[in-house]
């Protein structure tokens, strides 16, 4: 699995300090534009709340995986953060969330790798173990290790 | 061990949708409850179920905000909720899923009856009048003839005083069979007939044509044609008499009976009875005279007649002519009928028994309700599958059939009780050369299974 192209340790920010999820999305967002992912980050932004406004991408246990399908993606990608203050998100259990995986798919897709990665990591999720440890993780390099495990 | 179904799909199809998934599965693998999760996402869709998996399930959960092709699942037990509801509440759904009622298995013969209800329900005009009058007069011939047959245990004349073999008991069935519940066969047909065509005014000129029918040798056919006759003269005398309110009563208790009675009596004495005679001795005449060729013939065409609409009107027309023929002491077409009549569920039955792969859960379940309703001669049991594929299956048992019923005629086999399916075989005298007549049914039930498998593609 190409993981090396979905994920690098420039989007993965281990102390994020934002007021609101759509300040936090943006952040990220430019660091995706930064590592040459986007080719519009603004209308990537915007796929992303619009997907955020249909149906809160807060699943639970502290954890949101907002994504975005736009024409504005060059390549697809995995940038990660963990929250220095949890910001609430309209989870599904209400409570506020502490980490994020923001997702960029492009419009066409030349193929399904990154979607079965991306699937899979969507599964792990749902078990505690895993949550823990990229919580526990302190280095980005500690993540990308983890995140190879799927 | 309850199986559950799952299904999970979201807009964008890729996160959402496989997070449901495997909470899902978690939850159920908690629980120690079998599922199989399909999922709905962007990469299409992964762990599709199968036909055979969908029929096994107790129940399917949906969650999801996308279209699932929830058509699959119609009949089944279903829970469905949005895609964030299996991620949040997994556990609540399986929960909720496996406390769902089951639902009850089809009752197949159930299903047969309510077919046979609405075949009747829908029927009109002359067929209808026909199969009353019928429907009327087979429990006469089923006792009369069975009773007839009883008597024959204690020899062939034993009820005739002068002969040897001479019984008191046989005397009494013979009378009781023969002159009694026999004799009244003809009357109650044309009378019940009348019945249905012209109501409670019909009844008398009707049995009194049958009667007459009878004695002037015209047999099952003058029967048919006094009934018909009666039912029309009493519905126009209905229809063209007017009288005052006053006089209703007197109309319905005497001027109809007596002059319907009058015409169809003076119209059957004088016009009728003779001509029809000649008929129905030259028809069994040529019955009873038939070559072995010939009688095999008639009695392939009767078998195919009756597989061809399995209790519809062409086998019902065969059916009668064979009990018909009763009244006039022919009982070869009776054994043919009631052989062919057996073949097709039995020999679907057979076919799902040989071949299940070639057929559906339900289908092999119907099978079983089949055997049950062929051996009791009842051929609705083979609709289910010929309406679920006629180009295989009608073709098929009226082999079958045809076979059968040429077999019969050609052992010669005789049937005195235009019923009773497997259960009149054990009977002593009901049914002539036994033992060749049950072969004829055991090939004939054969034939039709090796045909319709033989037609029929696999189901993989």
């Amino acid at each position: 699995m190409d993981l090396v192209a979905l994920i690098n340790e420039q989007i993965i920010s281990l102390e994020l300090s934002a007021e609101s999820k759509e300040a936090a999305i943006k952040i990220m967002a430019d660091k995706l534009l930064e590592s040459g992912f986007l080719s519009d980050r603004d209308k990537y932004v915007e796929a992303v709340l619009v997907r955020e406004q249909k149906g809160s991408t807060g699943v639970g246990f502290e954890i949101a995986i907002p994504h975005g399908k736009s024409a504005g993606v060059k390549r697809s990608a995995l940038a990660i953060a963990k929250l220095n203050e949890p910001i609430d998100w309209q989870s599904l259990d209400d409570r506020p969330v502490k980490m994020f995986f923001l997702i960029a798919v492009p419009q066409e897709q030349a193929g399904d790798e990154h979607l079965k990665i991306l699937s899979s990591l969507s599964r792990k999720l749902i078990h505690e173990e895993f949550r823990n440890q990229l919580l526990a993780a302190k280095t980005p390099t500690e993540i990308i290790d983890i995140i190879k495990t799927i | 061990m309850k199986k559950l179904l799952a299904v999970t799909g979201c807009a964008t199809g890729i996160a959402h949708t496989y997070m449901a998934a495997e909470a899902i599965q978690k939850a159920a693998k908690e629980k120690n409850v079998e599922i199989k999760v399909e999922t709905r996402g962007a990469s299409g869709t992964e762990n599709k179920f199968t036909e055979e998996e969908i029929n096994e399930a107790h129940a399917i959960i949906i969650a999801a905000d996308t279209d699932v092709d929830a058509g699959r699942f119609a009949g089944k037990n279903v829970i469905n909720v949005g895609v964030a509801e299996g991620i949040k509440n997994a556990h609540g759904l399986i929960a909720k899923a496996l406390a769902m009622n089951e639902i009850a298995k089809k009752d197949y013969a159930e299903e047969v009856n309510k077919l046979k209800q609405e075949r009747s329900a829908n029927m009109s005009g002359a067929y209808k009048h026909l199969l009353n009058g019928v429907s009327y007069m087979l429990p006469l011939v089923v006792a009369g003839g069975l009773l007839i047959a009883i008597s024959f245990i204690f020899g062939i004349k034993a009820f005739d005083p002068s002969d040897p073999e001479y019984n008191r008991i046989a005397e009494a069935l013979m009378t009781i069979g023969g002159g009694s519940a026999f004799a009244l066969m003809v009357p109650v047909l044309a009378g019940f007939i009348a019945f249905s065509i012209a109501e409670k005014p019909g009844l008398a000129p009707g049995l009194v044509g049958g009667m007459l029918a009878s004695s002037t040798g015209a047999g099952f056919l003058g029967g048919i044609i006094a009934g018909f006759l009666a039912g029309y003269v009493t519905k126009w005398l209905k229809e063209n008499i007017k009288v005052s309110k006053n006089f209703e009563g007197i109309k319905s208790i005497l001027i109809l009976p007596f002059l319907a009675t009058l015409i169809v009596g003076l119209l059957m004495t004088f016009v009728i009875g003779t001509p029809v005679k000649g008929i129905m001795d030259g028809l069994t005449d040529w019955l009873t005279g038939m070559s072995s060729t010939n009688a095999v013939f008639l009695g392939l065409l009767l078998g195919a007649m009756m597989a061809f609409d399995m209790g519809g009107p062409v086998n019902k027309v065969a059916y009668t002519f064979a009990v018909g023929l009763l009244a006039s002491n022919v009982f070869e077409p009776m054994a043919a009928v009631m052989a062919a009549g057996m073949t097709p569920p039995l020999g679907l039955w057979l076919a799902t028994v040989l071949a299940p792969k070639k057929y559906t859960i339900d289908e092999r379940e119907a099978g079983k309700a089949a055997s049950v309703l062929g051996i009791s001669f009842i051929t609705e049991g083979a609709i289910p599958f010929a309406a679920a594929d006629p180009l295989r299956v009608i073709p098929s048992i009226m082999v079958g059939s045809a076979v059968t019923g040429g077999l019969s005629m050609l052992f010669g086999a005789t049937l005195r009780a235009p019923h009773g399916g497997i259960f009149v075989l054990p009977i002593p005298n009901a049914v002539g050369n036994v033992l060749m007549y049950a072969l004829a049914i055991i090939i004939g039930t054969v034939v039709t299974a090796i045909v319709v498998n033989t037609l029929k593609k696999s189901k993989e």
